[in-house]
């Protein structure tokens, strides 16, 4: 289920990029298309309307930032003031760090309900967007999922942190088809660095355990 | 994407300043809604602030201290309506030109892909390869070439680098000698147009891109150099090895080999000046044109990869959407309740002309460079100090060009420099060695920044020329 979820996440916010892309690249060329004087083909293009299609880009990115930015909590991209937290000792780190993801939470629960409240009074007029004629409730349903999602992932992250001491990471040096040999050897401070101590106290303490057990 | 590869840092015993710093966050964050609960009387400014400092020093992400700011002085204290403010929330992006960013950033993602950046370093070499600092010098150009096409400095210092340093080390050049050249000619990145960092600044101020983007031609191409002889006058000293001439056949060949990567610069340039594309449109047309010569012309990348790229892209720019509807946000609030204006009579107030008062902007971006990653810095402080500079009858396009050549400074020196953080990852050195590394280029650039908060001509001089702005 969590599976189906995440795939969902990156599938429409990687379609949504390139659909994006590609509608923009159709309208600036047929824009231009249409002023050659080709007979028959310009009439046809001419006749194209592509008025809505940056209006369409628009909501496309919106549905993709909302959508990306709760893919974004769960891939450690959301940059941060870390030069504090990460020179300050693990326990008080730790509690930071679990502090921020869950005003994470809490803001973006309260922007969902807000959301979802605007959906529900939008959605009982018969408000339409400007070009597309796409009723506004629509448009602006992204704003309360992507919210509720976006909390979500902040819960799961600080369960996960809470567990194993461990947050994702986002490597900035990494592009992909560029050989790449070894993570950076410090944290860039941009976002908060995992607490491994707990995770080799943790180890240690099971070690200890198995020894002391028969 | 786990901690396993992150060795550990060596524990620290709690002196008693670490101790304080513990609660610093804490107390910034309890101390002005405390003390507005308690009813004293304290200007809103300074609890926003106070507000905002504390809770970006929590470490929390930079979009979401941004946000609980606005929330907590919503629900606590003011009368603006809610929705009104929550409208913006969800309107505070639609703009066609703020999605620029998504597609620059897609084409920077299939540019870094190897090929590009590879012939533009053989054209490169072949064109300065034989004099002093050889390789090191090709590796300035080059990264002027690829800033030329791409908008992240980043992206620039990967590109180059991850190709230009080993091949440097094989030749005898010191490693610090070419992380230092590398790290600090990647901030060229947002300099040379296009630019993220300037489509953000006029996200926040309503700059035109167009200009701003023209304006940063004559700097970038300034600074290029001022590096370049930085490297040829410490490459000379220290007699580092120097390529064979090239012929004049073989600059010919690499110039028509990397061409397709450099039509990409008439694509944008061209395109925005002659007005034949929007920024954002040209930002699309670069996004797919990288794609064709990426996959289809030079074949670095499989068409299989393709989703991959989008993916990363989509992450990277719904991160800075995400900062971008917070900070329209937060900005819409301070100039509701007079902020700037009231800080800008303030300055008049003290007499604090021009000079001065750039002098003050830098020093404070360049403090705000020491914490935060560029976008977040424009979005937080343009708004707060564009309609001071408007007041002072500073040029918008002038202003804009000062701050971004300010981030590239803070991107070049620790604690946080996104392009040092890089450069580290490429040559497995540690930040502390590469900051020693950096230093001869860093003060360059400082000298840099300083000419152009001066000397407003160097930025407007070409957009005034070509007739874009009065």
């Amino acid at each position: 289920m969590l599976k189906f979820l995440d795939h969902l996440e990156e599938w429409l916010i990687a379609t949504l990029m390139g659909t994006a892309t590609f509608i923009i690249f159709v309208a600036v060329v047929h824009r231009y298309a249409a002023g050659l004087a080709i007979p028959y083909v310009q009439d046809w293009l001419l006749g194209i309307n592509v008025s809505w299609v940056q209006e369409l880009c628009i909501y496309m990115f919106i549905w993709m930032a909302k959508f990306g930015a709760a893919y974004g909590v769960r891939t450690g991209i959301h940059v941060g003031v870390d030069v504090l937290i990460n020179a300050l000792p693990p326990p008080a780190r730790r509690m930071y760090v679990l502090f921020g993801l869950f005003s994470g939470a809490v803001f973006t629960a309260v922007v969902g309900t807000l959301g979802a409240n605007y959906v529900w009074v939008i959605g009982h007029t018969d408000q339409v967007s400007a070009d597309l004629e796409m009723p506004l409730w629509l448009v602006y349903l992204c704003i309360p999922i992507g919210s509720y999602l976006m909390c979500f992932r902040f819960l799961q992250v600080a369960w996960t942190f809470n567990a194993t001491g461990e947050l994702p990471r986002h490597d900035a040096s990494f592009v992909e088809g560029v050989e790449k040999t070894a993570l950076p050897e410090q944290p860039d401070d941009l976002h908060p660095a995992p607490i491994v101590a707990t995770i080799v106290a943790k180890a240690a303490k099971a070690a200890k355990a198995a020894k002391g057990s028969p | 994407m786990s901690a396993a590869g992150l060795p550990q840092k060596p524990l620290q015993r709690m002196t008693p300043a670490l101790r304080a710093l513990v609660f610093l966050p804490a107390v910034l964050v309890l101390m002005p809604l405390g003390l507005f609960a308690l009813g004293v009387k304290i200007p809103i400014a300074a609890i926003i602030f106070l507000l905002l400092f504390g809770l970006m020093l929590t470490g929390m992400p930079v979009s979401i201290s941004l946000g609980l700011t606005v929330l907590a002085f919503l629900f606590l204290m003011t009368t603006v309506p809610i929705t009104s403010v929550a409208l913006k929330l969800f309107t505070g992006i639609e703009k066609f030109e703020i999605m620029a960013i998504p597609f620059f950033i897609l084409a920077g993602n299939f540019l870094t892909h190897g090929g590009v950046a590879r012939r533009m370093i053989d054209f490169a070499t072949a064109c300065v390869g034989h004099w002093h600092g050889g390789l090191a010098l090709a590796g300035v150009m080059a990264c002027a070439l690829f800033a030329a096409v791409s908008g992240s400095s980043p992206a620039t210092v990967v590109a180059i680098g991850s190709i230009i340093l080993p091949a440097m080390v094989k030749q005898g050049f010191p490693k610090r000698f070419g992380a230092g050249v590398i790290t600090t000619s990647g901030a060229l990145g947002i300099l040379i147009p296009p630019s993220i960092v300037m489509v953000m600044y006029s996200v926040a101020t309503n700059t035109s891109v167009g200009q701003l983007f023209i304006a940063g031609i004559i700097p970038g191409l300034v600074l290029a150099t001022m590096l370049g002889l930085t490297t040829w006058w410490r490459a000379r000293k220290s007699n580092y090895p120097r390529l064979p001439k090239a012929t004049w056949g073989e600059r010919v060949r690499t110039f028509r080999q990397s061409l397709w990567g450099l039509l990409l610069i008439l694509v944008v340039i061209g395109g925005i000046y002659s007005g034949l594309f929007t920024p954002t449109e040209a930002a699309a047309m670069s996004a797919v044109y990288a794609f064709v010569v990426a996959v289809f012309v030079y074949k670095d990348m499989p068409l299989r990869k393709v989703p991959k790229v989008l993916l990363d892209s989509a992450n990277m720019s719904a991160m800075l959407l995400y900062i971008i509807t917070n900070a329209v946000m937060f900005s819409f609030l301070i100039t509701n309740e007079q902020i700037p204006q009231a800080m800008a009579a303030w300055m008049l107030d003290r007499g604090l002309g021009v000079v001065s008062f750039l002098l003050v902007v830098n020093i404070l971006l360049l403090l705000a460079g020491n914490v935060m990653e560029p976008s977040s810095i424009v979005l937080i402080m343009a708004p707060i100090l564009f309609p001071i500079a408007m007041k002072l009858g500073i040029d918008p396009v002038h202003f804009g060009i000062m701050m971004t050549v300010n981030m590239e400074v803070g991107m070049c020196h620790p604690p946080v420099g996104l392009n040092l953080y890089v450069a580290s990852g490429i040559t497995k050195m540690g930040i502390t060695e590469l900051t020693i590394a950096v230093w001869p280029w860093l003060l360059t650039m400082l000298v840099f920044l300083a000419i152009v908060t001066y000397w407003p001509e160097l930025s407007l001089a070409l957009p005034r020329a070509l007739g874009m702005m009065r």
